[in-house]
């Protein structure tokens, strides 16, 4: 009984029977009446997992293309590959890294970077899918990716606001709800300076409740025949969609609302309202938020694009951990910053680093995770994971475990085979204190 | 007419004397059988079959499934006054003839392939796949002709639309082969790649045996001053580095992987075809792996039973298997020796593709009205049962109903990695409401976004509203009657005249707002975010 209340459906419509979240919980205080076993207060009162996971609320930083550890979070200093990039102390005394993020810098305390994610994946489309998804393309399988499962297991049914949204130009690959169904897909944003499309109504509220008032009995005469079923799912979601845009909480959309200080402290540009918009939809109980900076793919002049890329990122997170611990809420926002791959260590002639899965960086913050800490290591040269190398099925069963989501959790997948949240993989311990 | 019947009723006297192989079984022959096994296997006295469809709503279904779009209140109008007989046939037959029909299936296949894709930069093989299987189709080739094409497949994916599968699985060996499987034969034999099947009797090495029917074929990028493509190449002498198994270069043979140990090379397979047991030796050309796996796949019962399956599902609502794509000698059909039948005379009729569309648009099974999908425990087939349009179906209904052209393609827009084409109006609704046409029906809802999309977006509202030059504003102008007006609306939107209840309704709203044109606005606004015509029932 409880697992289906974690489940995010306010609609489901699985063979054609509608199950909105009032009609379930009568079903359920029915159901309890009837059988003596089920109390309203058992249905209400959930179980440890959830009361631990409620709230709970996740934040994936995604850089497009692949960032260059090296010019980010890992600067090797002493060694060729390094080129010009200079390392930079952080407020953790032991930790350096790129001279490009000086924001992040100032509140390594709160940061774990881990130095040895490794994969074989070095194709833009596929390891994109992969780190969205922690599995790799499989031929006619739809799997949803870790926002759409994380909306589903966690997501909150009683938000008006959608529970997975991705802020960010069109990312190819990176999936939605798969085979859970369209009502775990993305909410897409391509940018935050603008609400969501077609959400702002074209008519007057007055006018656009008149005509909802029309299209209502409109219906009458489908529901009566042939569309019973499907004028029943309609009313609900056309109510559902009304409530979302009507609603009070659409302002979590709108970053003007913030201070001019807010501001200051994000920066300037795309990638930076994104963060505030996060904040803002996190704080309003969207449960996973992707913000996507793009770019990253630097073949060419690798040094000044990456100096420039990191200046629209390095900012803006750093303002978003500090923020989310200023507001208390950081203990419950995991906060993840990954691209596909890494870059090679070796500068090629035109100045840039190619593709590089095999050691590359991944850096998570906040929801548990103790912050100021490394975790592995490669050579001096970059070009090998030495110490404790960290899968991407690791990274992703981490993310699961932190949000105190099963990673084991079997879903049907359309052609009846169970597919778990991630397949393998073992817990990072340590980044959890 | 009368002429047309007599010449076909000497035609089919005369065919069998001429030469055998060409008669093909009589479409309503065949519907009528199909019916009665329907009924021997299926239903009892008690049982409550729909009525038929009444012709509105049989016309605007054919037009949706065989062309993909909705008649024009003239259509609709003419077809309801029609006294003859054979006019829902003859419809069929019209609509089959016209070049919308293949442009509106070669979308369909378009989606079930592309759908799948492992990439999305696949995408732009999508436009060459659309005009090629159009032209098919609508020549009437041969589904098995047109199923060996694909699996034969070499060339651009721009100038060569027959590499579609190829390409959205990005070249590789095991996903091309798993959804070849899927797509013709409606066996989803991948779940064999890591393990044995759990719930069919596939085995491990059977999947392998099949994708060592692919190692040769891979994809090429294509760079060239003015255009950026891929290739789809069978190699026969691939270069001599180690073959890295499953990639989308070619290799000579194919290695099923060692499970406990990944770095191994694993175990070399001999292309063998799982459904038969005909196998080709190691070494063979790549040419003749695919002709053969081909001729091999076609000659199946799978590949028929499949093709009927799936149109079946998709015109009369549900599948004699279901999922339709997850089908073989495991899988219990319901109606098992109705879809035999049409399996066998589609086979008969030399996988003529409009031949089976006739037969099954003449089945009372399709014909009847539509009811809500029926549960587990009901009977199957007792009415026809609606389903959610898909993209370019509702793309055409919502232009049709407007009297508005499709911004045209842009001459420029396969050069750019589908930059362009993405900008197109149609894409861009199909990222919108596109769906996975294989998926179970009933899977498939509306969304937020889709909801919001039509009842409060400014590409839509500009269409819907009184102004400028919209049809509304001219509709206002030349039917000045209010009953007439809300009638025409209903033609347009619905296909259909309003009940008196219905017009009562409409009045009584155009009195209450007052603006005449702002009342038909929302009249407008509500028939086209209405689930009815979004459906097709």
């Amino acid at each position: 009984m409880s697992s289906r209340l974690r489940h995010h459906t306010t609609l489901s419509m699985r063979g054609g029977q509608l199950v909105g979240r009032r009609d379930f919980l009568r079903q359920v205080s029915a159901l309890g009446l009837a059988t003596g076993t089920v109390n309203w207060t058992d249905v209400l009162s959930a179980s440890a997992d959830e009361l631990r996971s409620r709230g709970m609320a996740c934040i994936l930083l995604w850089m497009q293309g692949g960032p260059s550890q090296f010019e980010t979070f890992s600067p090797l200093t002493g060694h060729q590959n390094g080129g010009e990039t200079k390392a930079i102390g952080t407020n953790v005394a032991g930790i350096q890294i790129a001279e490009h993020m000086p924001h992040c810098a100032k509140v390594m305390e709160q940061l774990a970077i881990i130095r040895s994610m490794t994969s074989k994946e070095g194709n833009h489309q596929r390891a994109t899918y992969f780190l969205h998804h922690g599995y790799l393309p499989l031929g006619g399988v739809q799997f949803p990716n870790l926002g759409a499962n994380v909306a589903q297991q966690i997501g909150d049914a009683t938000a008006e606001l959608p529970s997975y949204v991705r802020i960010g130009n069109r990312l190819a690959n990176a999936g939605g709800g798969g085979f859970l169904g369209v009502q775990y897909d993305p909410l897409v944003l391509r940018n935050a300076t603008r609400p969501p499309e077609n959400t702002k109504l074209l008519t007057s509220e007055g006018r656009y409740k008149r005509r909802l008032r029309l299209l209502d009995s409109m219906e009458n005469s489908f529901a009566q025949h042939a569309g019973a079923d499907i004028v029943a799912d309609h009313r609900q979601l056309l109510r559902q969609a009304s409530d979302m845009i009507l609603s009070p909480q659409m302002e979590a959309f709108d970053i003007s609302r913030e201070s001019q200080s807010a501001h200051d402290d994000y920066g300037p540009g795309n990638f930076a309202a994104g963060c505030l918009m996060a904040r803002r939809l996190v704080e309003q109980g969207v449960t996973f938020v992707e913000v996507v900076s793009n770019g990253w793919d630097t073949h060419q002049d690798n040094f000044e694009r990456t100096a420039t890329l990191a200046g629209q990122v390095d900012q803006p997170m750093a303002a978003l951990v500090s923020d989310l611990q200023s507001r208390g809420m950081l203990e419950k926002t995991l906060v993840v910053w990954l691209g596909e791959f890494g870059r090679t260590p070796r500068i090629n002639p035109r100045a840039g680093r190619d593709h590089f899965p095999k050691a590359f960086n991944a850096v998570v913050a906040g929801g548990g995770v103790r912050g100021g800490q490394v975790v592995g290591s490669t050579n001096a040269a970059g070009t090998q994971v030495v110490d404790r190398p960290v899968t991407v099925e690791d990274l992703f069963r981490t993310i699961y475990h932190t949000l105190s989501i099963d990673a084991d959790h079997e879903n049907d997948s359309r052609i009846g085979r169970p597919i778990k949240l991630v397949d393998g993989g073992v817990i990072v311990e340590e980044l959890l204190s | 007419m009368r002429q047309t019947i007599f010449l076909m009723i000497v035609c089919c006297a005369c065919a069998p004397a001429l030469a055998k192989p060409l008669t093909k079984p009589s479409t309503t022959a065949v519907a009528r059988r199909v019916d009665e096994r329907l009924a021997a296997e299926l239903f009892t006295e008690d049982t409550d079959l729909a009525p038929a469809a009444s012709d509105e709503v049989f016309l605007r279904r054919v037009w949706l499934d065989i062309i993909g779009d909705v008649p024009s209140p003239e259509q609709t109008i003419a077809f309801v006054l029609d006294k003859s007989a054979k006019k829902r046939q003859r419809m069929v037959g019209e609509l089959l003839d016209r070049s919308a029909y293949g442009q509106n299936w070669a979308r369909y296949w378009r989606d079930v392939i592309f759908y799948r894709a492992a990439d999305e930069r696949s995408d732009i093989a999508k436009l060459a796949m659309e005009a090629d299987l159009t032209k098919l189709l609508n020549e009437n080739s041969p589904w098995d002709r047109i199923a060996s094409k694909f699996i034969t497949t070499r060339g651009d994916v721009l100038e060569n639309g027959s590499t579609a599968i190829v390409m959205a699985q990005d070249g590789r060996t095991e996903e091309t082969a798993a959804e070849v499987s899927r797509i013709f034969l409606g066996i989803q034999i991948q779940c064999a790649q890591c393990h044995d099947h759990p719930y069919d009797n596939w085995r491990r090495e059977q999947f392998h045996e099949l994708a060592a029917f692919f190692p040769r074929v891979g994809i090429r990028p294509v760079r060239e001053v003015t255009k950026r493509s891929f290739t789809v190449v069978g190699q026969d002498n691939p270069s001599r580095r180690r073959p890295k198994d499953n990639s989308n270069r070619p290799h000579s043979e194919h290695f099923m992987p060692d499970l406990n140990n990944p770095e191994a090379k694993g175990t070399k397979m001999q292309p063998k075809f799982f459904l038969t047991g005909e196998d080709l030796p190691l070494g063979t050309t790549d040419a003749q792996r695919r002709q053969q796996l081909a001729q091999w796949l076609t000659d199946s019962e799978w590949f028929a039973t499949a093709m009927v399956n799936r149109l079946w599902s998709e015109l009369v609502g549900e599948g004699f298997y279901e999922p339709i794509d997850d089908i073989g000698p495991d899988r219990e059909p319901t109606a098992p020796s109705a879809v035999k039948l049409l399996a066998r005379k589609f086979r008969e009729s030399g996988y003529d593709v409009k031949w089976l569309l006739k037969t099954i648009c003449q089945t009372e099974a399709y014909g009847r009205a539509s009811r809500p999908r029926p549960g587990l425990s009901d009977t199957p087939f007792i009415a026809n049962v609606p389903h959610r349009l898909r993209s370019d179906q509702l793309f055409n209904a919502i232009h049709t109903a407007l009297e508005v052209e499709e911004v045209a393609a842009q001459a420029n827009d396969q050069q750019v990695f589908g930059i362009g084409l993405r900008n197109r109006p149609r894409r861009k609704f199909d990222d919108i409401f596109g769906y996975d046409p294989s998926i179970a029906r009933e899977e498939v809802g509306l969304s937020i976004p889709q909801v919001l999309a039509l009842m409060n977006s400014t590409r839509v509202n500009k269409l819907i509203v009184s102004r400028n030059s919209t049809t509304l504003k001219r509709m206002l102008g030349e039917v000045r009657d209010d009953e007439q007006l809300v009638v025409e609306l209903y033609l347009r939107w619905l296909c259909r005249q309003p009940n008196d209840e219905e017009v009562a309704r409409a009045l009584d709203y155009r009195r209450s707002v007052g603006n005449r044109a702002q009342a038909f606005e929302d009249l407008q606004w509500s028939l086209l975010n209405s689930a009815e015509f979004q459906y097709r029932y």
